[in-house]
């Protein structure tokens, strides 16, 4: 099910990618769009607020107020929070669908996947809790239903039902209730969503500006086309017969009602412990165990290893004896040894004077050591008739390791930000290969988060360690196109060395008259 | 992909995402009480009689009490369970044991249930027993009832069943 899944992300995410482009494309950052949409609901929730009634006769028809006496103001706000919140709703089980198809979830980011799970509960609450202070005919549905399924565990003397048996028996107080309810729940998930982020470094809160701009339009259009309404008002002297449902988040209800709390009760915690349990479970992709390792020797105490984690596992602590100096740490529960550190070592540069390159840090099933001998042991054997490639790849993105030939020396490794800009100079310096492919993950979908944009920005020298102006940007190249894009990366690799060939052509011609 | 294409197709991908969350927060709807059938409600909120009498405290010997210093009572807290039977045309719809709250079953006996039953003329019949020293019933409402579609038709107590 989860190949399925996967595959069926890929076809999505290149179709969103061509259209949206990577940069805005909205299925690499759903869990942004989530902190999106959930503060479009808040700030709409707080305009809603300020008309609303807290009482039972005030509620229904002072959002009737807000709907219709003020429709282009607060028509929109209340569709606008509406459709927000469903919005948030879908990008979440979506954002969670995907960190499961991708793999996301299992050695250290369980933390994140745990923390999910009561968002989930929250978010259902908070978006209840909203239809119910409607107080319409899908209010006292719901009211009725939330009551008895409520009801069902065993914690209050008196039924909460009690409170809605008829018109009569109905409080005000109990109208304050729910309105601290759905401001205090929604609170209760944006620290819920910070807990969820914190083991994550420069998390992405925000979704692209473009992408932004866009949903609100599309927003806007849907709430002016179709605004969000009430239904007829409540009467709890009349049963509901027919109730319109938000589908989105009362989908629950319908099943309360056939199969009554108890087995729904069973399934929502069961469903809520099985996902609980979903990082420990025999599917998981077994992570790389064995952590990061840092060599006081070899640390200068620079920081930049720390500034790369993408998971806030380096820290840094005074030298082990070098008095004066720092050096890292790796905290082994947020270690997750994609090897991204090792690439931002400066210590991790071949062209060091030593007899056997060490750094440092580095991950144990992947050290730079071994990086260094892969390539000059896998370029010594090329054939030297075409442009020879020294093609680096990651675990997580295209497939490399089939694409070696005569011609191309391919290694593959856990992250490819492993690479460390030194290696490629080092390369051509040194006339082992022609041409370097750095490849990878999709733009914007990087395995580890913060891959591909640490390399980029390395080569682009905006970030330390950079790759060194001497180096000829030409014969380097970085692609971005997943593993669904292996085949194009494939090409994309012969028609490197095509122009390789053409530049070497160009550049014997030109050899005579310059 | 030319700018302009680009741009109409993120449209139509905007429109695939909000065309069924619009649809979805308002449709299909729900059936949640057939045609033709009504809602029967019963709540009682009661404290059960007392379990045994007030006696005695006869737990110190005589000869510890000080002079004119009487043995003080000792009245017994636990509270009887509420036997409760809701029956409609003969036929039984409810008959639980409601057990009094608190740590000491000293406290109030509450229940709530909810039926749908068939709109038109019953016969409905409600019995208590809030007394364990007792046998049989304590409390009783016979009554015949007419409940029109989508009724909801309430069973309270206080001092006595009351049909609202
Ligand atoms: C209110 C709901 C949620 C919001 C707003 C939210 C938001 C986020 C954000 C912003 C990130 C960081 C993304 C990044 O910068 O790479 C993230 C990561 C993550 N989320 Fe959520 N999330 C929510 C619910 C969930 C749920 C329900 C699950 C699954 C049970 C989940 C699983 C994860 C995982 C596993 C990661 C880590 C991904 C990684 O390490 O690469 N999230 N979430």
């Amino acid at each position: 099910m989860k190949a399925l899944l996967k595959k069926g992300f890929h076809q999505a995410d290149r179709l969103f990618s061509n259209v949206f482009t990577p940069q805005w494309n909205p299925l690499y950052q759903l869990g942004a769009l989530s902190f999106f949409y959930f503060w479009i609901v808040a700030i709409t929730g707080v305009y809603l607020f300020i008309f609303f009634e807290t009482s039972i006769h005030g509620a229904y028809a002072s959002i009737e107020r807000i709907t219709h006496e003020q429709w282009f103001v607060g028509g929109v706000m209340r569709s606008f929070h509406r459709y927000a919140s469903a919005a948030m709703g879908i990008s979440v089980t979506l954002h969670l669908l995907r960190e499961y198809a991708m793999d996301r979830y299992s050695g250290p980011r369980w933390f994140s996947w745990v923390t999910g799970i009561p968002l989930l509960w929250l978010l259902f609450a908070a978006a209840i809790g909203g239809y119910w202070l409607v107080w319409d005919q899908q209010a006292q549905y719901i009211a009725i239903l939330t009551a008895e399924f409520l009801d069902w565990l065993p914690i209050m003397v008196d039924p909460m039902a009690s409170n809605f048996l008829n018109e009569s028996t109905l409080s005000n107080r109990l109208f304050s209730l729910l309105v601290f309810l759905h401001i205090g729940i929604p609170l209760a998930l944006l620290l819920g969503m910070f807990i969820h982020i914190k083991r994550i470094s420069a998390a992405r809160t925000n979704p692209a500006k473009g992408l932004a701009a866009g949903t609100l339009l599309a927003m806007l259009a849907v709430s002016l086309w179709k605004p969000a309404l009430s239904q007829a008002p409540a009467n709890l002297d009349r049963a509901v017969t027919e109730v319109g449902l938000d589908w989105v988040f009362l989908n629950t209800y319908p099943l309360i009602d056939s199969w009554g709390p108890g087995q729904t009760w069973a399934l929502l915690v069961g469903l809520s412990c099985l996902l609980t349990i979903v990082p420990w479970l025999p599917s998981r992709r077994p992570e790389q165990t064995p952590i990061a390792v840092v060599d006081p020797e070899n640390c200068n105490g620079c920081g930049w290893c720390l500034a790369d984690c993408p998971y806030e596992a380096v820290t840094m602590k005074e030298h082990d004896f070098k008095s004066g100096h720092q050096q890292s740490v790796v905290d082994p529960d947020l270690c997750l040894s994609c090897g991204i550190c090792a690439g931002a070592c400066p210590s991790s540069s071949p062209f060091r004077h030593v007899d056997e390159l060490t750094t440092g840090i580095s991950i144990p099933g992947f050290h730079i050591k071994e990086l260094l001998s892969l390539t000059e042991n896998k370029l010594a054997v090329l054939a030297t008739g075409a442009p020879r490639i020294m093609l680096y790849g990651c675990d997580h993105g295209s497939v490399v390791e089939p694409m070696a030939s005569d011609s191309v020396a391919a290694i593959s490794m856990p992250c490819s930000a492993l690479v460390p800009p030194a290696f490629v100079d080092y390369v051509l310096r040194k006339n082992l290969a022609d041409g370097v492919v750095i490849s990878g993950c999709c733009e914007g979908d990087c395995h580890y988060r913060l891959g591909n944009s640490w390399l980029e920005q390395r080569f682009s020298q905006e970030r330390m360690p950079i790759l060194r102006t001497r180096v000829p940007r030409e014969r380097v190249r970085l692609r971005w196109l997943g593993e669904q894009g292996t085949a194009q990366l494939r090409e994309e690799i012969d028609a490197f060395q095509r122009d390789l060939t053409a530049e070497t052509v160009v550049t014997l011609q030109e050899a005579p008259n310059g | 992909m030319a700018k302009a294409s680009r741009y109409l197709g993120q449209a139509l991908l905007y429109a695939l995402f909000f065309l069924p969350i619009a649809w979805l927060t308002h449709q299909p709807t729900h059936t949640h009480l057939e045609p033709g059938m009504a809602e029967l409600k019963i709540a009682v909120r009661h404290a059960g009689k007392i379990i045994g009498q007030c006696g005695t405290d006869n737990s110190a010997p005589e000869v510890l009490l000080p002079e004119h210093v009487t043995r003080p009572e000792i009245c017994p807290r636990e509270r009887s369970p509420l036997q409760l039977e809701l029956l409609l045309d003969g036929e039984t719809l409810y008959r639980a044991t409601v057990a009094p709250s608190g740590l000491h079953n000293d406290g109030v006996s509450s229940m709530y249930r909810r039926f749908r039953v068939p709109a038109g003329r019953h016969h409905l019949a409600l019995r208590m027993n809030d007394d364990a020293a007792r046998e049989g019933a304590t409390w009783e409402l016979v009554a015949p009832i007419e409940l029109a579609p989508a009724q909801v038709l309430v069973a309270t107590f206080k001092e006595g069943f009351r049909l609202q």
